[in-house]
């Protein structure tokens, strides 16, 4: 059982409540106190936007903790706590939207920054070219909280400065390393929506990441070599420090770092890859997170993010990978940083196949965005980044299934002739439309007649998203799976981040194009 | 509503009166911040946002912590001083801590104005469906964004320094896509003056480049000599080289050498290429200060292609005697008057020209490379005419390699652009025609 942290009431004075900012510690069974006071300062809003003449309104109110300690070797840089808190206002006025934010928490600012979105969707509705509906969504009045086990809040911040100048020590004892850059940044969300339909929704998450990176430099070649961790962000608490096994790959990452400085640059040419689920992660977020996102497919983000090659009238038909490849999104799956009760729609969270035996079948979708193509609900993909920012489509946690038999790491490579075994996700690009992407990663292995070779450097492999989930035969089987992710997916205009997961389990694919990124400079 | 340097002023002394740590740097932002999206030719999302943030970073015995707070009633601020006290408590003695800064001299800077700050809701409306309907006239899908940024910052110290600053920003980019999916044009301007924001012209350009980049021809990969206009200039450059100069004393910088040594005082460059950090440029007219309360200069990082110097923290240039750096701003210019681009084009005998480019990822930091693609926009251009439009390229190139000696042909007049990707950040940078660009596979994006 958790602590909550929550809003007192700090006056009541001629009808002005005002939340106070800073946080009081206090016990769950006082936690009805947040949601009268929250609850009271949503009606007012929804109520002005309602005499105002918005057909819909909601409103959220939310806090944002982060704290977040950086180091180099033996030193501490910077340690700093933030909390950011607020509301948003949203309105829909002759089917145009409207919004408006404050960091000012009181009855008076609501109404007037409710006038305002509403006045902003008045004024553009007059030249809206068409208008906006939304698929129908069950009314919910719940309180959800992410899966953790300790609250990182709760931990000592000196533990948690000698868990990062261990990590630091342990790679500097390394003969060959330079420099050690290490962090972990913790994040607590308390999200609170009303809307208009009834739904009243709280929720409290946590999610953290904890990260190195080993840099090796030659100082007599004039070269340098980087080895990041490959452990990567997650919704879950402090007891992911205390459980995955950082001490034993800052040592590997060290040794790494400097045996990338003699590898063998790789010659360019088709290879047979195996991938590992810390850089796959990164290829299917962008070849099938981003492709499958509806609002792209719609050339909503044409300006920006970009389209999709995936167009409205390929759902159900378009081969997407091979007869092996099923990825499902995912908003239920613990651990996961797109993981939610519900979304900013107020829809509960769902999982869904996007790809089903390499067919793409189905769309991310919000309450905007599904009606458009006839559907008559949404997969509650909505989310903000901050009370400040107008929630709109974002990615749910899209993960690879692991394969029916559970084939090992070495069971794929047995099957390469000569390929490469990639590691940790590195550099990453791909086109607007998702076709061409081009990846590298953190460390990199020869693969000959089904072994494991020496270290390979300065290896991208470059694809077709098609081509790529095409070529793939070989899964990996459930224990081969991991769950990586990005705490910063950016997306919209104005740009916001999101936090998403990928799982997925090692897997094969065949004669995909290997590029050497090694420039000389003389 | 922005804070006013009287109200900024105040609470900074409240945040640094209740400071009792040995040192302290406090700062407080506020913002008032717009948008319009538009996207298949309606509106999408619309809105305001208000707000406020107080940061407090305090030493105690060399240990530094940091906190900060969104609301700046009384208590509220207390806490975030008491907070940042006890992670300092808390913290190791930070080795590279140095005093913070008595009273700077700062020149004012002249990016904020107040036309900007009173654009009106339905004037910006009746302009992006003004631009909305040039689309439509043109059988055209646009989608855009137009937004106006107000900010102001105040930094104060503990020993005795102030600076308040105000910036205002106006944009808008728009990607016009023929109904068909073939063709595709991005156009995007900034200023911080209202007056200076020609959103006739980025609607205008947009639509033409997506009319004339329709019906694109597949050309192999492969080496070949490009026209670079200003947006791809601004997004190859911004972030696609550090000039930090820790990293290249630490060795691990395309500015590097081995031995420990840096290229400072080599030639890197084409001899025509200034590389200029200038802050007061009236074109860009960015803030005078850093958040530390560094001041302002204009440096020259670049002269005539030879790397005259890097840019160094505070702790740095104490560590290498140098003066520390002011906010950056970049500027590449050449000496002379610099050519257009359709100059560029009518005595080019072969090229390619390209408008933008998307999704940069550095690929090897040694040499600055980086991959990417080509968006909206390349052509062929032959015997000084532009030919016909072509598909868009992947490609890895060195920033290094690009501006070297040799490579560079002609170099333009230097425009205010920001990174179609970096955000509002402007640069001012010119057109580039280059000998050699390396684009490595072929796109199907349009």
């Amino acid at each position: 059982m958790i602590r909550r942290e929550f809003l007192t009431v700090a006056s009541t004075a001629l009808g002005t409540v005002t939340l106070a900012p800073w946080i009081l510690e206090r016990e769950a069974a006082a936690a009805a106190e947040i949601d009268a006071a929250k609850s009271a300062l949503a009606d007012g809003a929804l109520a002005t936007a309602k005499r105002l003449g918005a057909s819909y309104a909601d409103i959220r109110i939310n806090r944002y903790r982060s704290e977040s300690i950086t180091t180099r070797e033996q030193q501490v840089q910077n340690v700093a706590r933030s909390q950011d808190f607020g509301f948003g206002v949203r309105v829909l006025v002759k089917g145009t939207w409207g919004f408006a934010a404050s960091s000012i928490v009181t009855v008076d600012e609501i109404r007037r920054v409710t006038q305002t979105a509403v006045d902003i969707a008045r004024a553009n509705s007059a030249f809206q070219r068409k208008r906006v509906t939304l698929a129908p969504v069950d009314r919910a009045v719940a309180g959800w909280k992410s899966a953790f086990e300790k609250d990182p809040f709760d931990v000592p911040l000196d533990d948690k400065i000698q868990f990062l100048l261990a990590l630091n020590g342990t790679a500097m004892k390394t003969t060959g390393v330079s420099f050690v850059n290490s962090s972990m940044v913790w994040v607590n969300e308390q999200r609170f929506l009303a809307t208009s339909e009834g739904s009243r929704i709280e929720q409290y998450l946590i999610r953290g990441q904890p990260q190195f990176n080993v840099t090796a430099v030659s100082r007599e070649t004039g070269d340098f070599q980087t080895r990041r961790s490959l452990g990567g962000p997650q919704a879950r608490g402090y007891e992911y420090i205390e459980t995955y096994p950082w001490q034993a790959e800052a040592q590997q990452a060290a040794d790494e770092a400097v045996a990338k400085l003699k590898a063998t640059s790789v010659e360019p040419g088709r290879y047979d890859l195996v991938i590992h689920p810390t850089n796959l992660w990164l290829t299917i977020h962008e070849s099938c997170g981003h492709s499958t996102e509806l609002d792209r497919a719609l050339w909503w983000e044409a300006d920006y993010a970009g389209t999709s090659f995936l167009t409205p009238d390929k759902a159900g038909t378009l081969r997407f990978g091979s007869p092996l490849v099923n990825i499902v999104a995912d908003r239920v799956q613990p651990a996961a940083l797109a993981t939610v009760g519900y979304d900013d729609d107020g829809v509960a969270a769902q999982r869904w196949y996007l790809v089903k035996d390499g067919i793409f079948v189905d769309w991310q979708t919000t309450r905007d965005l599904a009606p458009l193509i006839g559907r008559k609900k949404s997969y509650g993909c909505l989310n903000a980044d901050s009370w400040g920012s107008v929630p709109f489509a974002r990615m749910p946690n899209v993960s690879l299934e692991p394969g029916a038999q559970d084939a090992s790491l070495d069971d794929l490579v047995a099957g390469v002739e000569k390929g490469i075994l990639i590691y940790g996700d590195g550099s990453w690009s791909i086109d607007q439309q998702r076709y061409n992407f081009q990846f590298g990663g953190q460390t990199f292995w020869e693969i000959s007649k089904g072994k494991i070779g020496g270290m390979m450097r300065d290896v991208a492999y470059q694809s077709r998203s098609t081509d790529f989930w095409g070529a793939c035969d070989g899964l990996g089987g459930r224990s081969t799976y991991q769950l990586n992710g990005s705490f910063v997916d950016g997306k919209g205009e104005p740009g916001q981040v999101g936090v998403v997961s990928h799982g997925c389990p090692a897997a094969r694919f065949r004669q995909i194009n290997v590029l050497n990124t090694s420039v000389s400079m003389t | 509503m922005l804070l006013t340097e009287a109200a900024s002023r105040a609470i900074t002394q409240t945040l640094l009166g209740n400071v009792t740590a040995d040192d302290a740097v406090v700062t407080v932002r506020s913002e008032d911040y717009s948008h319009l999206r538009f996207a298949a030719n309606t509106f999408l999302t619309s809105g305001r946002r208000e707000g406020v943030t107080a940061r407090v970073t305090v030493w105690i015995g060399k240990r530094r912590g940091s906190a900060s707070t969104t609301d700046l009633s009384g208590p509220s601020l207390k806490q975030a001083v008491e907070d940042a006290q006890t992670f300092a408590k808390l913290a190791p003695v930070d080795i590279e801590y140095l005093p913070s800064l008595a009273q700077q001299t700062y020149t004012p800077s002249r990016g904020y104005v107040d036309a900007t700050a009173r654009i009106d809701l339905p004037a910006r409306a009746r302009q992006i469906s003004d631009a909305i309907a040039q689309s439509e006239k043109a059988n055209i899908i646009g989608a855009g964004f137009h937004q106006v940024s107000l900010e102001s910052r105040a930094t104060a110290s503990a020993h005795g320094n102030f600076d308040y600053e105000r910036g205002s920003l106006i944009s808008l980019g728009m990607t016009a896509r023929t109904p068909d999916g073939s063709g595709s044009g991005y156009f995007a301007r900034n200023h911080f003056d209202v007056e200076r924001l020609d959103t006739a012209r980025i609607a205008r350009e947009a639509i033409r480049r997506a009319s004339d980049s329709h019906g694109a021809r597949m050309l192999p990969a492969g080496a070949y000599p490009v026209i670079l206009e200003p947006q791809a200039v601004a997004d190859l450059l911004d972030g696609g080289m550090s000039f930090d100069a820790r990293n290249a004393d630490e060795g691990r910088s395309a500015f590097s050498l081995p031995g420990g040594q840096t290229r400072v005082g080599t030639r890197i460059f084409d001899s025509r290429i200034n590389i200029i950090s200038d802050p007061f440029r009236p074109e860009l007219s960015k803030f005078a200060a850093t958040e530390e309360g560094v001041p302002a200069q204009m440096t020259y990082l670049v002269r005539n292609g030879m790397l005259e110097t890097l840019r160094y923290t505070r702790y740095w240039a104490q560590q290498k005697n140098k003066q520390p750096s002011g906010p950056f701003a970049f500027i590449l210019e050449p000496p002379d008057a610099g050519s257009g681009v359709d100059e560029m084009i009518k005595t080019a005998t072969r090229a390619l020209l390209v408008s933008r480019f998307f999704y940069i990822r550095t690929i090897d930091p040694r040499s600055a490379s980086v991959t990417g693609l080509t968006r909206d926009g390349v052509w062929y251009v032959e015997d000084g005419e532009i030919k016909y439009p072509v598909r868009n390229f992947r490609f890895n190139q060195s920033i290094y390699l690009m501006l070297a000696p040799g490579n560079v042909d002609l170099i333009g007049v230097p425009e205010r652009v920001a990174s179609s990707e970096g955000g509002t950040d402007p640069l001012l940078v010119p057109a580039l025609r280059l000998n050699a660009f390396n684009f490595t596979s072929q796109s199907d994006a349009v």
